[in-house]
């Protein structure tokens, strides 16, 4: 993709790297921020101006039959400041944004008489809400399948994630979030009401999950076969044994489940970054997940009792901090690189934990709401529950959202990484890395993943601007009220305040996810540093 | 659609309330609007409310949409007046009458009671019922009611208005109308009277609807820095100073941010349901919980909550126990199959609403304004029942083609009505006939007719559609003359043959007046008759129902015969509801579905 090309064309500031005055990064970014401030004040003039040119504030009106219409007309009027000379109306609301810098900001009212800045604060964290984490998880499993489908080029797994890919990329959204609700959360519901699979059903998703995983994992034939058995096998009883245990509706998984899975975890991110040769990073892994598993019968306690979100950010701090302490004690020649191993274990084992606290809770849960998954809205109204089932009712209403807009950006990520990854991987120095031996996790891994990174930072930092101002529809389909709606009923209204406020908060995280993307691909290519 | 929300708010400009009644008394027991729905309920036999006897509240949520944000405790002013908003707020507020399911007016004797003590001059006393109290305890009184006509008659420089163009001193979305048929005020012995007068300086027909339900005088006294007493006084000696500081709080002070339940001290409520504290979320829904200091019958259900909800989602979050009853705005043959498919698990139930469909002529212009033969011409080759069958009966079976203009086919003299106005004579499409009009006319093949309406609008461009490809055999070319700012520009000006729309039942007996009397503000069409205008004149200067039905028979044949224009049908509307559900009834009304849900009750 041309991203890479643009890379290919600046060799030479590799030189330059070292020769540097002052704080040049430091000074880039404030070079950026002012040159950003400018074009954003350009834009807030334009976008101004074309929204109180783009429609009629008083069109209901005009269409009124009420006998003192025309008094209603002047009352608008008034409100919206009408007569007043588009200037001026522009200039009080700059005014009122610049008070923002000291401490007073006014971004305006609606038409509706509401403090806009107060709306924007909830529209904002709604929006965030419904997108970080259907952006982080777009990013991480689209990445990964990009991967994949370069290493395994022209594979049948390559054909069916790039017919999927383009599928759910072309897909209208309220389409999809019909089918969705349709499925996973109407039909969901009334089978969790029992929650056992039948038979028959069990037996298509073993062979649907056997399919996948040999396409996944490829090899020879004999290997294909082997591994759709185990996995087939596998399923099978697993899905069998859990409708013995009536397990959909009282889950377990237990501190066994939690030290198994983080386990797997720590071997799974070893043999990724460093090898699975690396015996000191393996035990440092392995290590982290025996420690989390502990903590969490230390900690569990209060995270059963007393659990708030400062608990759980402070021990998610804490866990991080020994995670990566585990990996510097470990870490040897190394030091660097188990410590990042360890961190990411740390992580997971984290989420590990918070998983099995709410599978616990899952059962609790289901007795206060029935139906567990809902077509719209970012919370059961008046719900009563305790803090973790607090937690299970929200995550139950964002995940239709979350997989709609997943499935969305998953497609173009996993395609851009996809073909970025194929041009890394025909540059001579892997074919250099290839030659002198290195294996082949080490290539992909280290060299060729990590160019590959470099156009899709750009991708990510500017989709992640696009998506808070972009989920309208899901937000329309699902209930939610976010900036998308913000944006909409201004327009719908001709009423600058709202789109204004709409305009600074995605005009602003463009300009900082663009700066943060500079950063990040100072860090990814030392190129570019200088 | 956009004219019938705005008619909307002329009704509740005018009353407080929303909706249309042409009829007499709530006493007619067929009522074809009602289904199967409401089987459950007990006596549910007359538009007004079913008599439930006792009722106890239940503990227990109902959950129903509404389509947008909910605004403010004070509904009436322009910033925070919707239909969504007064769905909510209808709940918080008692009134001596509402709207029955088919437009009836129908009165809440455990509010109070009203009547005409004297008819020319027309004189009507109200008393309200002793028990009845603001939820903080505080008896409402006269003093509500003076503060209501003060928001409704005082102009910006403290003078009770002349004529009710003048800039008033509150926002209050209906204008100055109330001091211009009332320029004294309610009269009482004393503040906290519980009976009181209000003398009209000319007869109005429609003053059964025009006393809604008043905000709390005590808490506005309050705020302005003066007892009731004070406030009181203020109003009646138009005390400037007070005044103003009254009205900076009545059309600020009650407004919220979404989210901010309004502080109870400041929104005491006056109906079965009160705001619940923190049931407010942003965005998402609001929750109403019975008012436990309500004196009369009290809610059937704890809590009601509201859910913000866009009219495509709401089916499935019906049918996944989302939601417990919706409407859905503009309802489609798509909503209507959708809602079929999800079986016992739901109550369906269609009606037509007092919204209805028509093509006026322009008689400022064009080939229509001075040909009788032209217009009868046109009538006579437009397929109203093709039209009727094939776009609305497939949402509403029940749906017939309209004949009249200011009643409406579900409603008890409908048929009274237009026996003796309308012969049945464009009932079928008689090309022939047709043909020899146009001719008569003096028209030449390939005339071109201009049909106008606000695009887009996929059914207005089915009716077009229809017309033309019956219409042309005759020798007129229809033109689908659809345009976004129809009402803005091509309306006004007049560059249109025919205008296709609809009107809202405005809420007022004679708000036909302005419609099709020759000075009327809604006379789009420059139409002009004197037997009509007669005909109006005399209806609205009398408050006789025995006059107010003669002389519409005498305004409906006219504009028959001289063919004002052609109305069509009365716009289907559909509500469902969870089957688990007792007492939720469909109304023709504008305030919809929830017009009766304090006695919505889960079956046990």
């Amino acid at each position: 993709m041309s991203y890479s090309d643009t890379l290919i064309a600046f060799p030479s500031r590799r030189r330059a790297a070292s020769a540097s005055k002052g704080h040049p990064v430091l000074k880039f970014i404030l070079r950026r921020i002012g040159a950003s401030a400018l074009v954003l004040l350009g834009a807030s003039l334009l976008v101004y101006v074309l929204t109180i040119n783009s429609g009629d504030p008083l069109k209901d009106l005009r269409e009124s039959n009420s006998q003192n219409k025309q008094q209603l007309i002047d009352q608008r009027i008034a409100l919206m400041r009408l007569d007043d000379p588009w200037y001026e109306r522009y200039w009080d609301w700059l005014r009122g944004v610049g008070g923002c810098f000291t401490g007073n900001c006014d971004l305006g009212v609606t038409v509706n008489g509401v403090d806009v800045l107060g709306l924007t604060q909830q529209a904002a964290s709604s929006t965030l809400r419904l997108v970080t984490v259907a952006t982080l998880l777009a990013i991480v499993v689209g990445i990964a399948l990009g991967i994949l489908t370069a290493i395994r080029q022209y594979s049948g797994f390559d054909y069916s994630i790039t017919f999927s890919a383009f599928l759910f990329f072309s897909l209208p959204v309220f389409w999809a979030a019909t089918l969705l609700k349709e499925f996973a959360a109407i039909q969901y519901n009334n089978w969790i009401a029992d929650g056992h699979y039948a038979p028959l059903t069990i037996v298509i998703v073993a062979v649907v999950a056997a399919f996948l995983l040999q396409a996944v994992l490829g090899g020879t034939r004999k290997r294909r076969l082997l591994t759709a058995a185990v996995v087939f096998a596998f399923v099978t009883v697993v899905l069998f044994v859990f409708n013995a245990l009536d397990w959909w509706r009282n889950p377990m998984f237990g501190v066994g489940g939690v030290l198994v899975t983080s386990l797997a975890a720590g071997v799974l991110v070893t043999s990724l970054v460093a090898g699975i040769r690396n015996r000191r990073a393996l035990y440092a892994a392995l290590t982290t997940a025996v420690v989390g598993t502990l903590s969490y019968l230390v900690f569990a306690q209060p995270l059963f009792n007393s659990p708030s979100w400062l608990l759980l950010a402070g021990l998610f701090v804490l866990a991080v901090l020994v995670s990566v302490g585990i990996g510097a004690a470990w870490g040897g020649y190394a030091r660097k690189q188990a410590m990042l191993i360890t961190g990411i274990t740390g992580v997971i084992t984290s989420l590990v934990v918070v998983v099995d606290i709410l599978i616990v809770h899952w059962s609790g849960f289901l007795g206060i709401k029935s139906r567990p998954i809902s077509t719209i809205g970012s919370q059961t109204p008046n719900f009563t529950g305790d803090f973790w089932e607090q937690v299970l009712d929200k995550g139950t209403q964002i995940l239709l959202p979350t997989i709609l807009l997943t499935l969305v950006s998953v497609a173009s990520y996993s395609r851009y990484t996809r073909s970025s990854m194929l041009e890394t991987l025909n540059q001579d120095y892997v074919r250099t890395g290839r030659s002198k031996g290195l294996s082949e996790r080490e290539v992909i891994v280290k060299h060729a993943f990590r160019n590959a990174l470099i156009p899709i930072t750009t991708i990510i930092a500017f989709d992640f601007a696009g998506i808070i101002g972009g989920a309208i529809i899901t937000e329309q389909v699902f209930g939610w009220k976010g900036m998308g709606a913000l944006f909409q009923d201004g327009l719908n209204a001709v009423d600058p305040a709202p789109v204004m406020a709409f305009f600074l908060v995605t005009g602003i995280a463009a300009v900082l996810m663009n700066l943060l993307a500079d950063i990040a691909y100072a860090a990814l290519d030392p190129r570019i540093r200088r | 659609m956009k004219i019938r929300r705005l008619s909307a708010a002329v009704a509740v400009a005018a009353s407080g309330a929303l909706l249309f009644s042409a009829c007499t008394s709530p006493a007619g027991n067929d009522d074809p609007a009602e289904g199967e729905s409401t089987a459950t309920s007990a006596a549910a036999d007359g538009p007004c409310k079913a008599d439930l006897g006792d009722v106890t509240t239940a503990d227990g949520e109902i959950k129903v949409s509404v389509e947008d944000e909910f605004l403010g405790y004070n509904t009436n002013t322009p910033e925070t007046y919707s239909t969504y908003n007064s769905a909510v707020t209808e709940r918080l507020f008692g009134g001596f009458w509402y709207f029955g399911n088919d437009g009836s007016i129908c009165t809440d004797d455990e509010y109070g009671t009203y009547e005409a003590t004297s008819e020319d001059p027309l004189q009507v006393e109200y008393t309200l019922n002793d028990e009845a109290a603001w939820s903080d305890g505080t008896p409402i009184t006269y003093a509500d009611y003076l503060l209501d006509w003060a928001a409704q008659a005082i102009t910006e420089d403290g003078k009770v208005t002349d004529d009710g163009s003048e800039t008033p001193l509150f926002n209050h979305i209906s204008g100055l109308t109330l001091g211009d048929y009332v320029p004294e005020g309610p009269q009482a012995d004393s503040p906290d009277a519980k009976s009181f007068t209000y003398d009209y300086e000319r007869v109005y027909a429609d003053w059964k609807i025009q006393i809604g339900s008043p905000f709390p005088a005590h808490v506005v006294a309050e705020q302005a820095g003066v007892s009731t007493e004070e406030l009181v006084t203020a109003i009646q000696d138009l005390d400037l100073d007070v005044l103003k500081k009254a009205a900076k709080f009545w059309n600020e002070g009650w407004l919220s941010q979404p989210g901010e339940v309004p502080d109870p001290a400041i929104a005491p409520v006056s109906g079965p349901y009160d705001f619940k504290a923190d049931g407010w979320e942003a965005g998402q829904y609001i929750t109403l919980e019975a008012n436990d200091k309500y004196w009369g019958t009290p809610a059937a259900t704890k809590e009601l909550t509201f859910r913000f909800v866009a009219a495509d989602a709401q089916i499935q979050a019906l049918a996944n126990g989302d939601l417990d009853v919706i409407q859905p705005n503009g309802p489609t043959v798509d909503t209507v199959t959708q809602l079929e498919q999800l079986g016992d698990a739901v109550t369906v139930d269609t009606n037509q609403n007092l919204t209805w469909e028509h093509l006026d002529f322009n008689f400022n212009s064009g080939i229509f304004s001075d040909s009788l033969e032209a217009r009868e011409a046109f009538a006579l080759c437009v397929p109203r029942q093709k039209i009727v069958d094939d776009l609305i009966k497939p949402i509403a079976p029940e749906a017939v083609v309209m004949d009249a203009r200011e009643v409406f086919p579900f409603q008890d003299n409908y048929e009274a009505t237009v026996s003796e106005s309308y012969d049945g004579r464009y009932d079928e499409v008689d090309l022939e006939a047709a043909k020899e009009k146009f001719a008569a006319a003096g028209l030449k093949e390939g005339e071109k007719v201009r049909i106008g309406y606000a695009a887009p609008n996929p059914r207005r461009a089915a009716e077009v559609e229809a017309i033309k490809s019956s219409c042309d055999q005759v020798g007129f070319e229809i033109v689908d003359s659809a345009a976004p700012d129809f009402f803005d520009k091509d309306l006004p000006n007049g560059d249109y043959e025919v205008a296709l729309f609809a009107w809202a039942g405005s809420g007022q007996i004679a708000s036909g007046e302005n419609i099709y009397s020759t000075t009327g503000q809604q006379n789009y069409g420059g139409y002009s008759d004197k037997t009509v205008d007669e005909a109006w004149k005399t209806l609205a200067g009398t408050t006789d129902e025995a006059v107010h039905a003669e002389q519409t028979v005498i305004i409906e044949k006219q504009l028959w015969d001289t063919l004002f224009g052609i109305p069509l049908f009365a716009h289907p509307g559909v509500i469902a509801s969870s089957s688990s559900l007792e007492n939720v009834r469909n109304t023709a009304a504008q305030s919809g579905v929830l017009w009766n849900s304090e006695q919505w009750a889960r079956a046990s």
